[in-house]
């Protein structure tokens, strides 16, 4: 690599654009055919081509790495998927000490411990369903009884309202004999 | 399934398995990508045991994220996303603070030289050595996305269609960057052609 003292030739600014695309090979057949034909005329595009075959291929960095560094790696990381695989599924650790047999008898005393609770939960209910009446406090049972001595009241205001109309019923008849 | 059946397989099928509960076909594709991935890595820290951390990140968080994959784009572009995601972050993160370190570096390697031949670089390599310097200065003075571009193009061969995926963008936004990018290097680097 020497060192250039000369001014930066710049490319045509319609061109410089697509002579990056050209040096990648990313344009289309139109634009090839387009930006070969103008650097067969122009030398300073013809020279920005230049410099970017010169340039861009050093700066990628070869390879250097020995195989031992890709064994190493694949290895470490093979490691650290089995540790996020680990720490995903930590409950299965719980369950590691038992042996073949535990487990069925692990699930059978689970379902008896639901069902004894079903059962005690079942008679509970039973117990609060089949409360005494006497439980019911005092200030209700007066509300009730107070009620009972309305309607009672009520009927008897009725029966003086029937009276009456029977009452006017006679006079009426009375009137016609 | 045998080693040299997994290794048959296409990404799709194995990301497919992987989905399915088994989670050990994936490290086919760690054994596929490592190499492109700790590269791109790389080429943003200038620094092995990051650029491995890296990338070695960017496999974890694939394999955590793996039933998210949906199939629209292909894995490498889905993982190339994600990698180059984490060195952005992490080039955010860091701040001057890679440059300052490529410079010890240079300058040690260069005391380190001279004290072995007891004399200086030949000029060749000291240019060689100043090129690389300013081509690196260049792109770690880039704004993140022409930087990206370049390096998905120039260091990994993405095609612009590829690059448009991975940096959710459009292809003519992508060449833009590019051109940008190659602008940028020629115009620092020219004394050197």
């Amino acid at each position: 690599m020497k060192e250039r003292s000369d001014t930066l030739r710049t490319a045509c600014k319609d061109f410089e654009e697509d002579l990056v695309l050209y040096y990648y090979g990313d344009d289309s057949e139109a634009e090839r055919s387009r930006v070969e034909s103008h650097l067969l005329s122009c030398a300073s595009c013809h020279a920005f081509l230049d410099d970017l075959r010169k340039l861009l291929p050093q700066m990628v960095k070869p390879n250097e790495l020995p195989q031992s560094f890709w064994d190493n790696y694949h290895r470490e990381m093979v490691e650290k998927l089995a540790c996020q695989e680990e720490r995903k599924y930590w409950w299965r650790n719980l369950l590691v000490p038992m042996r073949a047999w535990m487990l069925p008898a692990f699930g059978t005393a689970v379902v008896a411990a639901l069902a004894i609770g079903l059962v005690i939960g079942k008679g509970g209910w039973h117990f609060s369903l089949s409360q005494p009446r006497e439980k019911i406090p005092q200030e209700i049972l007066a509300d009730t009884n107070q009620l009972e001595f309305f309607e009672s009241l009520d009927m008897l205001e009725s029966l003086s309202k029937l009276e009456a109309l029977d009452g006017t019923k006679a006079e009426m008849l009375n009137s016609r004999g | 399934m045998n080693q040299t059946a997994q290794q048959d397989l296409r990404d799709e099928e194995i990301v497919a398995l992987c989905q399915q509960g088994r989670g050990e076909v994936f490290e086919v594709l760690v054994r596929k990508y490592m190499e492109k991935a700790f590269r791109i890595a790389f080429d943003f820290t200038h620094d092995t045991e990051e650029a491995k951390d890296l990338s070695q990140e960017a496999f974890l968080r694939a394999f955590s994220r793996i039933k998210q994959f949906d199939g629209r784009s292909s894995f490498y572009t889905w993982f190339y996303r994600l990698v180059v995601n984490i060195c952005l972050d992490h080039t955010r993160r860091k701040g001057r603070v890679i440059w300052e370190r490529l410079d010890r570096e240079t300058e040690g390697s260069t005391e380190r030289a001279e004290l072995a031949d007891g004399s200086s670089l030949p000029d060749e390599e000291a240019i060689a050595g100043e090129a690389k310097r300013r081509a690196d200065q260049t792109l770690e003075a880039m704004p993140n996305k022409q930087r990206t571009a370049f390096l998905l193009r120039n260091h990994q061969g993405l095609s612009i269609p590829d690059i448009a995926k991975v940096m959710k963008t459009t292809e003519g936004t992508v060449r833009v960057y590019l051109h940008r990018a190659v602008a940028a290097l020629r115009q620092s680097l020219v004394e050197f052609v």
